[in-house]
């Protein structure tokens, strides 16, 4: 559902992703790890569409990015990692904008408004302005609003920062609810106990580059003797 | 979750499929602009009644005072020069009219580039809708409409007073009035959209040049701007405003009247439409004439405005993956020489205060949008004050002599008046910026006092050389006698601490933690009534000081002064003044900063 094809992206000199190779088939949810700067945001931002590779090629089910930005991102839902709303829009308005540009009818727009305000408990403050929510609350806003078209793809960017216990556990519910139905899940982060639950794959990147791409067990047998949680290997891994 | 299942698509066509055509994404956005407007005029008028009033008072008083001015100023050309219809009055108007647009043109250009720039380019509201399947010529013209408006609406105060009154000095028809608002805004969208596609291109063929290549048309700009009104004025005091002056200035303008210039259609479109028809020419048909050239003034934004969606959408998208993937910038680790200045400049006092200065002046320097504005306004206050010598030619004549003082005490007041706007915007709110990262500030071996009084160092000592030097530039080109200069220098330091201890002290009297943009913390209950207050200062410390100089002046330059105006009395006036100003100062940095630093002992975050 997602690729990366030789992928690479500069900054000037420098190299932010080097010669991605990586996909995500349809119902995997596959967590991208790696340090700070190590490309992940780079290569997220690639596939929503927000940076173009230097080479390369992404694409999203038959649409490449670059060459088709609009049909690509309507099969994506995207929660970047400092959310944006509108201030001077409620909830419902919030909702109702994005799912209309996702080409949903005003009825169907409306059901959709309730059923994720529903799903991640805003319907008590779906009236009241977005600039009076707090971080959990636009964080889950955010959600809704990527879910509200039921897109082929999610792509989440640290989506656990600044959520409480019952929101995370929320949050990980429904990533792993989502790729039971068949939908695909991209997540970028540094929880790494959250990616050893509910990931079916883990790719790591350092320094730009792609260094393991496969199951927690297959970097279990490449990094033995690291120990068993995924936080040992990955800390391993990265001495390496 | 009190929903874990994600039920089956219920939309059996494919998503690309169901996007919204051109025409319902337009109705979308135009959705979201109703329903953001709505929130915040709805807000305005709960939340911000003293502020609103206050624009819409002071605009409306503008709009009055420019009227009067226009209209008496037309009055003068149909009474001296010639009326409607008249060759020398069709000549004048059309002179009048072609410099003020021309000039508003060029501005227009530049501010709807850069207002476009910052809204397009610059802002996470455009990240968002790139992530939303929205068309990239649709986002374009999103963030277009708003550089139009920004940028225009000074234009709109400016320009409209001016038709008005011409329109009524001169008897228009009814079909000016018709013609004119279609006319002033197809022309505004002119000039807006050349700076738009101009912003496109340039991001997009050279983004890390950017501000160079601004910069130096500014500049160029700028310098032609000066050049043309430094010869204008630059010549023996016996011709100017005489006929040859006029021949002469009428034809060193003559770039402004081109015929391939929006500002020169708009320039005949309303004076063709403001005439009579010739009784004796059947065939002179003036609305026609007028309409001709609205319709070139129509089709033409209309054409720009086809232009705009299509370079949009050609080169947006690849120009924002451009500035967005350029290379940063290498940060040197020693400190800049301006840094080392003003550290070495407030030497006498304590390193914790010094640090404290230099942190604000950092950041204050590294963001355009504080400095940007300084410049723009005290550039143009230069500009301005640079051009005002012809009053030295008559030094002898008494009136003259009166109307240079009063001029140069106005002058003064301009410049406390701009200072006090960015007092509210910049110095007022830096408090409530703290708030957030207050825990740092807040852990540090420092005295509260020092963070606050290290603010109003930094906003005193920041704004009085730039202040002075430009009263000074004003007092020497007005040639005022030294005693004035003096009486203005001691009169801008009382402003630059007053203001500064107000913006200062009420800014930490009236935090306001949960606001993180600067410009909506100025733009509340608190900034306002600051506003207000520097203003009432301002006046209050000019006058104070203005009307002894004014008959000191007097007294020395009549032969036989009044009883009243004897050179002890009015000493003894200016004494006075000069010691309330002194008492006004001190009362308007004392008390804000007394309270201030009480609050901000006692402040929790």
């Amino acid at each position: 559902m997602i690729q990366f094809q030789h992928v690479t992206r500069n900054y000037g000199n420098r190299v932010a992703v080097s010669d991605l190779d990586l996909s995500v088939a349809k119902g995997e949810l596959l967590a991208l790890l790696g340090h700070n700067g190590a490309g992940k945001t780079t290569t997220i931002k690639m596939l929503v569409g927000l940076l173009r590779p230097s080479e390369g090629k992404v694409q999203v089910g038959p649409y490449t990015v670059v060459d088709h930005p609009r049909e690509a991102s309507s099969l994506i839902g995207y929660v970047p990692d400092q959310p944006f709303l509108y201030d001077k829009l409620s909830g419902r308005e919030f909702l109702s904008f994005v799912a209309e540009m996702y080409g949903l009818t005003t009825v169907e727009s409306r059901e959709a408004v309730e059923r994720e305000a529903e799903r991640f408990q805003l319907t008590g403050f779906l009236d009241q302005l977005t600039e009076s929510y707090s971080h959990g609350m636009r964080q889950r806003t955010v959600f809704a609003a990527a879910l509200i078209h039921q897109p082929e793809v999610l792509v989440v960017d640290e989506p656990m920062v600044g959520l409480d216990p019952h929101s995370i556990r929320l949050v990980k519910d429904l990533l792993q609810a989502y790729t039971e139905q068949g939908k695909t899940v991209l997540m970028s982060t540094h929880t790494l106990a959250v990616a050893e639950e509910i990931a079916h794959r883990v790719a790591v990147m350092k320094t730009s580059n792609l260094i393991f791409d496969g199951k927690v067990e297959d970097l279990r047998s490449q990094v033995s003797g690291a120990g068993d949680s995924l936080e040992a290997l990955y800390l391993a891994l990265m001495q390496n | 979750m009190s929903e874990l299942t994600v039920s089956a698509p219920v939309y059996q066509t494919h998503e690309s499929e169901r996007l919204p055509s051109q025409e319902r994404e337009g109705q979308i956005f135009w959705k979201l602009r109703w329903q953001v407007g709505r929130t915040q005029l709805k807000y305005l008028l709960r939340h911000a009644r003293l502020r609103t009033a206050l624009v819409l008072g002071l605009s409306l008083v503008f709009w009055l005072g420019l009227f009067a001015l226009f209209y008496s100023g037309f009055e003068f050309v149909v009474d001296n020069v010639g009326a409607p219809g008249a060759q020398y009055h069709a000549q004048t108007v059309q002179f009048v009219f072609t410099l003020f647009f021309v000039s508003l043109q060029v501005m227009l250009i530049f501010s709807a580039g850069i207002i476009l720039y910052g809204g397009l380019y610059a802002t996470r509201e455009t990240a968002f809708l790139m992530t939303l399947p929205v068309r990239d010529s649709r986002l374009v013209f999103f963030r277009f409409q708003e550089a139009l408006l920004f940028s225009s609406w000074g234009f709109f105060l400016l320009a409209s007073p001016m038709m008005v009154a011409y329109g009524l000095v001169v008897s228009a028809p009814w079909y000016y009035y018709a013609y004119l608002p279609v006319m002033v805004v197809s022309f505004a969208y002119i000039p807006c959209a050349i700076g738009a596609i101009a912003c496109l291109l340039l991001i997009s063929r050279l983004p890390h040049l950017r501000r160079i290549v601004v910069g130096l048309l500014a500049v160029v700009v700028i310098g032609a701007a000066y050049f043309s009104i430094w010869r204008t004025l630059n010549i023996s005091n016996a011709d100017l405003l005489g006929a040859a002056w006029f021949k002469e200035t009428f034809h060193r303008f003559e770039f402004t009247r081109g015929e391939w210039l929006p500002s020169t259609w708009l320039s005949n479109g309303l004076l063709d439409a403001a005439r009579r028809p010739l009784s004796t020419d059947p065939d002179d048909l003036p609305w026609l004439d007028g309409g001709k050239y609205l319709i070139v003034l129509v089709s033409n934004a209309l054409f720009l405005h086809v232009m705009v969606t299509w370079v949009g959408r050609r080169v947006f998208r690849k120009s924002y993956h451009g500035l967005n993937t350029r290379q940063a910038r290498e940060s040197k680790p020693v400190m800049a020489w301006v840094d080392r200045i003003a550290y070495w400049a407030f030497s006498p006092f304590s390193v914790p205060m010094r640090l404290l200065i230099t942190k604000d002046l950092r950041m204050f320097r590294r963001d355009p949008v504080q400095w940007s504005q300084f410049l723009i306004f005290f550039g143009l206050l230069l500009l301005y004050f640079a051009n005002i010598d012809r009053f030295r030619q008559h030094r002898a004549d008494v009136s003259v002599l009166t109307w240079v003082n009063v001029v140069s005490f106005l002058n003064l007041a301009v410049v406390g008046l701009i200072l006090s706007t960015f007092t509210t915007r910049f110095i007022y709110p830096l408090i409530s910026l703290e708030g957030r990262r207050f825990w740092i500030l807040g852990r540090l071996p420092v005295n509260r006092d020092t963070i606050l009084w290290g603010k109003f160092l930094f906003a005193a000592g920041g704004s009085l050389l730039p202040c002075s030097g430009l009263v000074l530039v004003s007092d020497l080109m007005l040639d005022v006698q030294p005693m004035v200069v003096m009486v203005h220098q001691l009169i801008c330091l009382l402003l630059c601490i007053g203001l500064a201890g107000m913006a200062v002290g009420l800014g930490a009297m009236m935090p306001n933690f949960r606001e993180q943009s600067p410009s909506k913390i100025a733009a509340g209950f608190g900034g306002t009534l600051n506003l207000v207050l520097s203003a009432i200062y301002i006046l209050a410390v000019v006058l104070l000081t203005a009307l002894p100089c004014h008959f000191y002046l007097l007294a020395y330059s009549t032969e036989i002064p009044p009883k009243m105006l004897q050179p002890g009395f009015l000493k003894l006036w200016l004494s006075l003044g000069i010691g309330g100003a002194l008492i006004l100062a001190a009362i308007v940095t004392v008390i804000p900063m007394h309270s201030g630093l009480k609050a901000f002992r006692e402040l929790e975050v």
